[in-house]
């Protein structure tokens, strides 16, 4: 699925949802190699919001939104980053959160600090997030905590939903916690990593307190799981037949020092 | 003998405890330490494994030469962004290296404990061990980790980045790494036990991998730590082994020719620690393990040191009641005592 088709089915069917971020096709076109390019984000339904890049270190600054779509620049600092937009209007408070990869400098910061840090009143975090080597995956579980005024927020619900087209409901348990079964909701699956795009999956919330209404979403990308090419049956078997050979091996050795 | 004075019994505690921080020390010191202690360990520590605490040097700097210094070639465009990032890895790796030396790999790699553990296992079962290999056969293994180093770690990935061949080959050390299978199953994980079916080239590097591990499962029961032998670590470890602080140091005698007890001890079947007159005797194979110290039975004459203070010095006292525990451990009768392997 390319970029611009992602964004419309987004449109499509989160028409009922808060304001969300998701990728934003590249103008130009690129090998997707260059570590430092900037990263396109547009933000759905979301008039009038300001939005702010954070750092790991925990700064921030003022993000310009044009048509709609950030341009996250390489700030020269490595590790992720995070891309708060916020609206309020009419006793309604918006949030859209999403973290940004940057390569540059160590920034000599844990990650627990910028998912840790309270962006929104309203906000859900992951717990944790995709560290190198790892990603969100169909076929497996995503865990996060819902808080709000920085504290969990208990027995509450939250909507999933994916650009495959996925929905349920999931609710937060005493501590705030939920986990999320990520579908396997790709329609065509094709054998290799690079060869499939990903999709992205959507978290939302909503809390009232004191006549004021509170909205957060989350959005990250998810990948087709590898197990759809890689067979664990089959590594198991090429194991046994190393350990058979390694045998045939040590026989052969046995015999001629036998001998 | 105690167990606290054995120095092999101390080196396993120490692997064992360096085993649980590498495989699952994420749940006591953070989900994201891993990227944030070093990412240049010098042992195999694997950042595939969910729950790791810190990764192993080799993976950055496939990465490094694969996706920062090939495509840079390619474009003609050098600067701080492409070297910086190498020369960080390196000096990181450096720093910790000096502290320990070739010490990383008998103290603390996962993979060689894992090793050393099948093989206890091996001599409790009281299958026939192959204590050493035949001295031909060691000769044709030891260039295999430079060749390793030179082709896993530092060609295919930099070829790859050039586009002289395909991805598969962006990072084929890991791809054949029998570590990321042993620390991701350590911690649960069944995803980097596979055959790749994607392509032929991951095919080829998936089934080298699993069949190389079942390779070592069964042969670490009757020889000493197998992989270790062909290790891209240890050639690297070589590279720099000089500047490291810990140090194997020996003041030949004329009975060390006669001898030849620390040559038998050693591992790695480094038999030029016995016959060798240099005082440095840190060769390449070397993992500082101090075995060959530990059954040195003259005074003196083999120590491990940290610069110039001695962690093991040999000692007649401490080889008699070593070679006793050695006995008891493997079950051997005292009457076996005078041919039996230490």
């Amino acid at each position: 699925m390319t970029g611009a088709t992602l964004v419309v089915v987004l449109f499509s069917f989160t028409s009922h949802a808060a304001m969300l971020w998701a990728p934003a096709p590249a103008k130009h076109g690129h090998g997707g190699h260059d570590r430092h390019a900037a990263k396109l984000f547009k933000l759905i339904d979301g008039q009038g919001a300001s939005v702010q890049l954070i750092n790991p270190q925990l700064k921030s600054m003022e993000m310009a939104i044009e048509q709609g779509v950030v341009k996250v620049k390489s700030t020269g600092m490595d590790n992720y980053h995070a891309l708060v937009a916020t609206r309020s209007g009419n006793g309604v408070n918006e949030s859209a959160i999403r973290y940004v990869y940057q390569f540059g400098k160590p920034s000599g910061e844990s990650p627990s600090n910028i998912m840790g840090l309270e962006k929104s009143k309203l906000e859900i975090e992951p717990s944790p997030y995709a560290r190198e080597h790892w990603r969100y995956q169909s076929g497996t579980e995503a865990r996060f905590i819902l808080r709000f005024d920085g504290k969990p927020l208990a027995n509450m619900e939250v909507e999933f939903t994916t650009s495959n087209g996925s929905e349920k409901k999931v609710k937060t348990d005493l501590a705030g916690r939920f986990v999320v079964d990520l579908p396997r909701d790709f329609a065509e699956v094709n054998a290799g990593r690079m060869a499939n795009h990903p999709a992205e999956l959507i978290l939302t919330a909503g809390h009232s307190v004191a006549g004021e209404r509170h909205l957060t979403t989350f959005s990250a990308d998810y990948h087709v799981n590898p197990d759809n090419w890689q067979s664990t049956q089959l590594g198991i078997a090429a194991v046994a037949g190393g350990s058979l050979l390694a045998g045939i091996i040590l026989l052969a050795l046995r015999r001629r020092e036998n001998r | 003998m105690p167990f606290w004075k054995n120095l092999s019994v101390i080196r396993k505690i120490v692997q064992l405890l360096a085993f649980v921080f590498l495989v699952y020390g994420s749940v006591f010191v953070g989900f994201y330490s891993a990227d944030k202690i070093s990412g240049a360990f010098p042992a195999l520590a694997c950042a595939y494994d969910a729950k790791t605490a810190d990764y192993c040097v080799l993976i950055p700097l496939q990465h490094q030469f694969g996706h920062l210094l090939g495509p840079a070639i390619s474009a003609g465009v050098f600067g701080l962004s492409v070297i910086m990032p190498i020369v960080t890895t390196l000096v990181s790796f450096l720093v910790l290296f000096v502290l320990l030396n070739k010490a990383f790999c008998g103290w603390l790699c996962p993979l060689g404990f894992f090793q050393e553990v099948i093989g206890m296992i091996g001599q409790k079962l009281r299958i026939n061990r192959s204590e050493s290999l035949d001295s031909s056969l060691i000769d044709r293994i030891r260039p295999v980790k430079w060749l390793m180093l030179l082709f896993l770690v530092i060609l295919f990935p930099l070829a790859s980045g050039l586009g002289f061949v395909g991805h598969e080959l962006g990072d084929p050390f890991c791809k054949i790494c029998p570590s990321r299978i042993l620390t991701s199953l350590a911690a649960g994980q069944l995803n980097q036990l596979y055959i790749d079916t994607s392509s032929i080239g991951f095919m080829i590097l998936s089934i080298i991998a699993d069949t190389m591990f079942g390779l070592i499962l069964v042969l670490s029961l009757t020889m000493r730590q197998p992989f270790c032998r062909i290790c891209p670590m240890l050639a690297m470890h070589t590279v720099f082994k000089r500047v490291g602080l810990v140090r194997l140091v020996k003041s030949y005698t004329s009975r060390c020719d006669k001898c030849g007890l620390c040559a038998k001890a050693c591992p790695m079947d480094i038999r030029e620690i016995h016959t060798s007159k240099e005082k440095d005797i840190l060769f390449p194979d070397c993992t500082l393990c101090g075995r060959c110290v530990e059954f040195c039975p003259d005074k003196g004459v083999m120590a491990l040191k940290y610069v110039t203070i001695p962690i093991k010095v040999s000692d007649p006292q401490y080889f008699k009641a070593r070679n006793k525990a050695q006995k008891a451990w493997e079950g051997k009768k005292p009457a076996s005592r005078k041919r039996g392997m230490v």
